[in-house]
């Protein structure tokens, strides 16, 4: 109990004694210590981490209907198609001049089918434009259609305070105070805007120097080199690395940037399983054994293409077991971490630490300013022998300019607020923050009874819907609600499950959230969207109350 | 058996990741810049006249350039946080499509964020696998990526040389007359370059149009160094040669 002596202080002792109390008496209960340990450094093995994805299975009734809305929306093309041909319709779409009629035509009109009759129609609800810093509220520009989204109108207004869901804006930098962009403006006024030659011809300022050598120590590794824009360093520097007679095993779900890279590198690609470590193994091992497909030659290089979290799923790479697999096999682990780096670790280092792993195990670590950092550009990071290959053949180094300086120092100073270096806790809190809104906003939308896939720590969280015609309805809906969501249908995802996919961030409050939620859970109500059958109680705060207090 | 492909795996040895690069490569040991890249340069401590830098109209030290980008800092922040089909596009992109259309007299604009993946993207956006592309043997880097993307059927015709171009097409037409079904479907494109970075002279535009409406191939003009010097205004290669640029396809 309090001391006597300290009169002053007593309070304050009882009041820390009881929370002491209530958390060592919650530890010996079973089942909630794993909600400690999330919130703290995390202790380096697997075991304590519990690893929730879920990827559930809509009943059956609602993958009929989905194929029965894209028939419906067929049948109306076709018959579109018809009435243009015709010349019943208006043709809205793009045609020849007069002197090239007799060209070959560009387009084929059946390949135009999806994008004429079904993408058409809701059009609406993408490339809005916006005129304000994509921070957790946004204005959007006002725009109107005449004749059914084949053109946009402006209406001059904006609507104001629209809440951002769909910004990659994880740990909330992309903001405007003038006090935290102050080096950035006096960078901006003394290095200009541009740089307007390749990195090695003059490309490299001291500004680049500095920031390799920042994200180097931010990552834990021996060199890092940075590059203008994320997309590119994917598909400039996977051909440097791998050539013909090498083998690439890449997920399935894996970003088109790789995709790309694989390709115009000339290997052999291979696809395994979303997440399956079973499949990956089937793989290796027959890669090996096998060796290439005619010659039966030994393969020069195996090397292994994934994410940290996948965009459209919102799962996370299992790491601890590639790694293994990539120990007993021999092969080389290219670790892609757009969607990861700065939203998830403890200290925000990515998924390599998430799972309290060493940043040497992995070949090579890759990652994007785009969204974490609220910048532009990618980097590559790992053994200095590596690096020093890419700064000497890689496309990117030769033929493309280098990163413009005031990015880079947005990039320099966001790390440096991240690593702690500027002498505020202000990084650390981001990524709490993060960490925090995160799992609120999943569990609740658990708790409502929506099918919601990935893991339960990934800040990415989709939002199945399934059926075509809810995908515009929703997005709509929203909009009224002044909440601004991004939904994604075929071909960026199969076609029977179409989502709306949100982006939680940690400049979002809990106002914020409980606003969205809210609207969410009319809306799904009113649009039938509660597909799952799992849905917990919907009062879990009755027994369940200690969580709420130790959160804060 | 079980036992032959544990020892298989045993024994594999994959080459290592990167091959190793000797330590005085030149382009290790980079050339710092401090300071801003003008006209004058200070290159590892030495202040030079800048002869490298595509700062053909000097405009990265220019006041109004700098001040416009101190504002749209105050007001935008510095990165977009998406793509352009999720809430990545501003109205400063909007208007900037506009100007550049109104300014090179076409119907529309798009812009990219990135120099080299415009005309890599592009080039696979329209012309694919099955069709022909006949290009020009100096063509820079990022078309070459473009095209390998796209997998089509690559010509290659010597540099600025219209004659062996037109012989290539002749070859094209010929093999049409064969198989005038397959002929109906296949594009054929022309890639070439406003200003040519790999060999610094510019492509014989008049001529080109002339083999465009003879064959009827469409054209692909690439002035990523020719926009802003060549013509009265800037307006690049066709205002130099005094074209109506609605002939140029992209």
């Amino acid at each position: 109990m309090a001391n006597p002596s300290a009169v002053c202080n007593g309070h304050l002792h009882y009041h820390q004694k009881q929370n002491n109390l209530l958390k060592s008496g919650i530890s010996k209960k079973n089942g909630i210590t794993k909600g400690i340990k999330k919130n703290g450094v995390s202790n380096g093995s697997l075991s304590k981490k519990a690893f929730i994805e879920h990827f559930e299975q809509a009943p059956m009734y609602v993958a009929v209907l989905t194929f029965v809305g894209f028939g419906v929306g067929t049948i109306f093309g076709y018959l579109r198609d018809f009435m243009r041909a015709w010349g019943l319709e208006k043709r809205n779409i793009a045609t020849e001049r007069e002197q090239q009629k007799d060209f070959v035509p560009l387009y084929q009109d059946f390949e135009n089918f999806y994008t004429r009759n079904l993408y058409m129609r809701i059009r609406d609800n993408w490339n809005r434009p916006i005129c304000s810093v994509p921070g957790p509220q946004f204005d959007l520009m006002e725009r109107v259609t005449d004749d059914y989204n084949w053109t946009f109108r402006f209406t001059g207004r904006t609507i104001k305070n629209v809440i951002n869901m769909g910004s990659y804006n994880y740990l909330g930098f992309a903001e405007t105070d003038a006090n935290a962009l102050k080096t950035v403006a006096k960078e901006l006024q003394k290095y200009g805007t541009g740089i307007c030659s390749t990195r090695q011809e003059m490309g490299t300022l001291d500004k680049h120097v500095e920031l390799e050598k920042l994200v180097a120590r931010f990552l834990g590794v021996e060199d890092a080199m940075v590059f203008g824009m994320g997309f590119a360093t994917n598909s400039m520097n996977i051909p440097a690395l791998v050539g013909k007679g090498c083998l690439i095993l890449s997920d399935e779900l894996n970003h088109t940037s790789l995709v790309l890279g694989a390709r115009l590198s000339g290997a052999t690609i291979r696809i395994f399983k979303h997440n399956n470590i079973q499949s990956l193994e089937n793989l290796l091992k027959d890669a090996i054994i096998y060796g290439q497909p005619r010659s039966r030659r030994a393969w020069r290089k195996i090397i292994i293409l994934v994410e940290g979290i996948y965009s459209m799923e919102g799962s996370i790479v299992r790491l601890p077991e590639i790694v293994s697999l990539k120990r007993k096999y021999k092969a080389y682990l290219y670790l892609d971490e757009a969607h990861s780096i700065g939203a998830v670790g403890a200290t925000g280092r990515g998924v390599v630490e998430y799972f309290g792993m060493n940043p040497d195990d992995v070949d090579v670590l890759m990652g994007t300013f785009t969204k974490s950092f609220g910048a532009a550009g990618g980097y590559i990071a790992g053994k200095k022998d590596l690096v020093d290959f890419l700064r000497t053949h890689s496309h990117s180094a030769v033929y493309a300019t280098s990163m413009c300086p005031p990015v880079a120092e947005q990039i320099i100073r966001a790390m440096k607020c991240l690593m702690g270096l500027d002498g505020t806790t202000q990084g650390l809190q981001r990524v709490q923050k993060l960490g925090k809104n995160t799992r609120y906003f999943r569990r609740r939308l658990h708790e409502m009874g929506f099918i919601v896939y990935g893991n339960d720590d990934s800040p990415v969280v989709p939002l199945l819907l399934f059926m075509p015609g809810k995908i515009g309805a929703f997005a709509r809906r929203m909009l009224e609600k002044s909440i601004g969501v991004v939904v994604v249908g075929f071909p960026a995802t199969p076609i029977t499950e179409s989502r709306a996919r949100f982006c939680v961030s940690a400049a979002h409050t809990r106002e914020m959230l409980d606003t969205v939620l809210n609207a969410l859970d009319e809306l799904g109500d009113f649009l039938h969207l509660k597909y799952s059958r799992y849905s917990k109680s919907a009062h879990p705060e009755l027994y369940e109350e200690s969580r709420f207090e130790l959160e804060d | 058996s079980l036992q032959e492909k544990e020892e298989l795996i045993e024994e594999w040895q994959p080459e290592p990741l990167v091959p190793p690069v000797s330590k005085d490569h030149p382009a290790l040991n980079y050339n710092i810049v401090s300071g801003p890249p003008t006209h004058k340069i200070t290159v590892n401590g030495k202040e030079c006249i800048n002869f490298a830098s595509f700062n053909f109209l000097g405009l990265l030290d220019n006041e109004k350039v700098k001040n416009a980008a101190q504002a749209s800092l105050k007001k935008y922040g510095v990165g977009t946080c998406g793509p352009r089909g999720f809430y990545g596009t501003f109205d400063v992109h909007l208007e900037l499509e506009e100007r550049l259309a109104k300014f090179m007299r076409t119907e529309e604009a798009i812009i990219y964020s990135y120099g080299f993946a415009t005309i890599a993207s592009a080039i696979p956006a329209y012309s694919k696998r099955g069709d022909i592309v006949f290009v020009d043997e100096a063509a820079c880097f990022a078309i070459q990526k473009g095209l390998q993307a796209s997998r089509s059927n690559i010509k290659l015709f010597k540099h600025n040389d219209m004659v062996h171009l037109e012989q290539l097409l002749k070859e094209q037409e010929a093999e049409d007359q064969k198989n005038p079904r397959k002929a109906r479907v296949t594009r054929r494109f022309i890639v070439v370059e406003g200003l040519y970075m790999n060999a610094g002279d510019i492509c014989p535009l008049p001529e080109l149009i002339k083999l465009k409406y003879k064959y009827k191939v469409r054209i692909f003009l690439e002035e990523s160094l020719s926009f802003g010097v060549l013509g009265e205004h800037g307006r690049g290669i066709t205002e130099h040669f005094g074209i109506n640029v609605s002939v140029i396809f992209l």
